[in-house]
Order: C-alpha cells, then structure tokens, then sequence
C-alpha cells in the first residue's frame, strides 16, 4: 500500500514537473523546466492548494535516492576519460579555489547582514 | 526490440545492486571517498571497460533513472517548505547570501577558467559546479556543455567545501549558525548541506535551504553571466 503510495506521489511530482516544461517552453523561460516546476510546487504548498501529504512521501523518497538518480548521467564520463589528463587538471584546482572564495563570499555576507538586524543576539536572547 | 528492453533491465539492476551495496559500505566505514555515488560510478566506469559496453548500450537502462531526475528537483519543494519559518525570519540575510554566492561562485570560476585559457565547452561545465547535480547538468547541456564533466565539478566543488570548508570557516571569523551553513550549502550543495549537520540543526537548515535558493539563482543567472563574459 505504502509502494503504491510512493508512486501515486511521484507520479504528482511527475506532473508539476511536466507543468514547468509547459511553462518554461510556452514562455520561452531561461530556466530549467524542473525549476519552473520546484516553484510551482512550493507556490502551491505555501497557499495550501496542495496539502504537503499529498506529495511528501514521494519527495522524500527521490531526495533519499537523490544520489542514485545522478549515477547513469555521471558514468558518461566514460566518454571523456580523455580529459584527465595534462592541462585539464588545472580546472579542478581552479573549481577547489573558486568554491572557496563562494563559500567565504556567502557566508560572510549573510552573517554581516543577520548581525546587523541583530537577528543573532535577538534569537539567542 | 525484446534484446533492448532485456539489456535495459540488466543495467538497471546491475546499477541498483551495485549502488545498494556500495550505500552499505558507506553506512559501515562513513568516510567522504566512499560516497556510493562516487564508487558506484567508479565501479560501473570499471565495469563497462572491462566488458567493453559502450555508454550508449549502458544508457538504454540508465535512461529509465535519469528520467526521476526532472521530478526529484521538482521534489526539493519539499524540504524548502518545511523550512519555510526559518526562511521567512532570515530572509534578507538569506538571499543575499544565495545572491552574492551564485553571482560569485559562478564569475569566478568562468573567469578563472577562461584566464588560463581553457576552450568554452570546458567553461560551461564549470560554471555550474556550486549547484547541485541534476540542474548543474541542465545548465551545462543549456549551453552546449558536457552534463558528465558538469557532475565530476559539481563534486569536485562538493568534496573540496566539506574538507576545507570548516578550516575556511574558522579562520575567517564565521562563527554563526547563519554564516556556516550558508556557506556551506551555497559553495558546496547537497553534499556541503550533509556536513553542515555536524555544525548543529540550525547550520543544517540554513544550508538546505541555502542549497535549494543557490540552484534557483544559478539556473536564472548562469545565462546572464555567460552573455556577460562571451
């Protein structure tokens, strides 16, 4: 009962997600249909058009997976075995750095920002 | 027709089992290299060259799974609406971080890679790497890329914020339970969010949320900075 459950929800999931593509093509949006659709999503469970128990144990059984989902796209790397190699190994200390500088950029911003309207001391109080 | 649909199912299977036992190794010795995502991938790889099996023949079953992935970022909804309080109270504190990062995340490793001279398809892979996975690849194929070298970044990205991140953290004064999972979950996506737990519940959330806002700001300004920069 509960697998059948699961499936009806992500068969929801399933629909928002399509609905977005709709949206993102009929609209000729720059972003992903699957955004459109996390949107969407997320607009209908904030005004209570959608109860949460309709969808979340599907959501929480593709989050679980998430990572199981991901592994046929990143086996293609098979096809570019080739670009291990040399040079290119540069890119990944460029991608360590440059996700360090973020991580100080955002973090930074966000702590000056929440000190400042003293959301800190007013939660810790 | 019925030789297809068998091989499909075999790597199906074949990718289930692997992934199943490599999740139990991970639950044994929970160390960041032993990933399952990371081994599985690395066990199929293996597999498919000792065997010979091209990508192709691997993707008549592997496409069944990639098919969840539209609806599972659709199904990150979920968890930001459970955090919908904490969002809503440090809301300010919260874009602007989401913004500075992805603004920042993605320039700097467009421009860096550009710099040294690296060809535009490679850029277009890194551009996406503080995003998490399946919309980092959407990104990157939006624009022509590689969606397979998109994820070896996006991990990359991943790793390189859980074992330095919270050196980086500490050194720079970033203390707060704001600070630390933002950063974390802005640089370093999912698996940033899954070590923000350590620094407590309130990190975790921050960086959850943080993760789900970067992926919403990457994909509407990674058009914007690429038109920028090319």
């Amino acid at each position: 009962m509960k697998f059948i459950k699961i499936i009806v929800q992500i068969a929801m999931l399933y629909g928002f997600y399509f609905l977005g593509e709709q949206f993102q093509h009929v609209l000729n949006l720059p972003i992903p249909g699957s955004i459109v659709g996390l949107l969407v999503l997320f607009g209908a469970l904030l005004v209570k058009a959608i109860p949460v128990t309709w969808i979340e144990e599907g959501a929480g059984t593709l989050l679980h997976y998430l990572t199981l989902l991901f592994v046929p796209a990143t086996v293609g790397v098979i096809n570019y075995l080739y670009f291990f190699s040399g040079k290119n190994i540069g890119l990944v200390l460029i991608v360590m750095v440059s996700t360090l500088i973020t991580m100080l950029a955002s973090g930074t911003v966000s702590q000056i920002f929440a000190n400042k309207t003293g959301m800190q001391r007013e939660r810790s109080s | 027709m019925m030789v297809a649909a068998l091989v499909g199912v075999m790597m199906v299977v074949t990718t289930l089992a692997v992934f199943l036992i490599m999740a139990r190794l991970y639950r044994r010795f929970p160390l960041p290299f032993l990933m399952p995502a990371l081994t599985t991938t690395f066990l199929l790889v293996i597999g498919l060259l000792a065997f010979n099996i091209s990508y192709d023949t691997y993707m008549i079953g592997g496409q069944w799974i990639d098919h969840l992935l539209g609806p599972a970022v659709v199904s990150l909804a979920y968890p930001l609406y459970r955090q919908r309080h904490v969002l809503a109270r440090y809301l300010a504190p919260i874009l602007t971080g989401v913004l500075v990062g992805s603004m920042i995340g993605m320039a700097s490793g467009l421009l860096f890679a550009k710099v040294f001279g690296f060809s535009e398809d490679l850029v277009y892979a890194v551009l996406p790497k503080s995003v998490t996975t399946p919309v980092a690849m959407q990104i990157t194929s939006q624009f022509g890329g590689a969606p397979s070298l998109a994820v070896i970044f996006v991990m990359v990205a991943g790793y390189s914020g859980v074992v330095f991140g919270p050196y980086l953290l500490k050194a720079a004064g970033l203390h707060s339970f704001i600070g630390k999972g933002m950063g974390m979950g802005a640089a370093s996506h999912a698996i940033g969010t899954a070590k923000a737990y350590e620094f407590g519940e309130d990190a975790a959330s921050v960086s959850s949320i943080a993760m789900t806002l970067s992926a919403i700001s990457g994909s509407v300004m990674a058009p914007f900075i690429v038109w920028l920069f090319y």
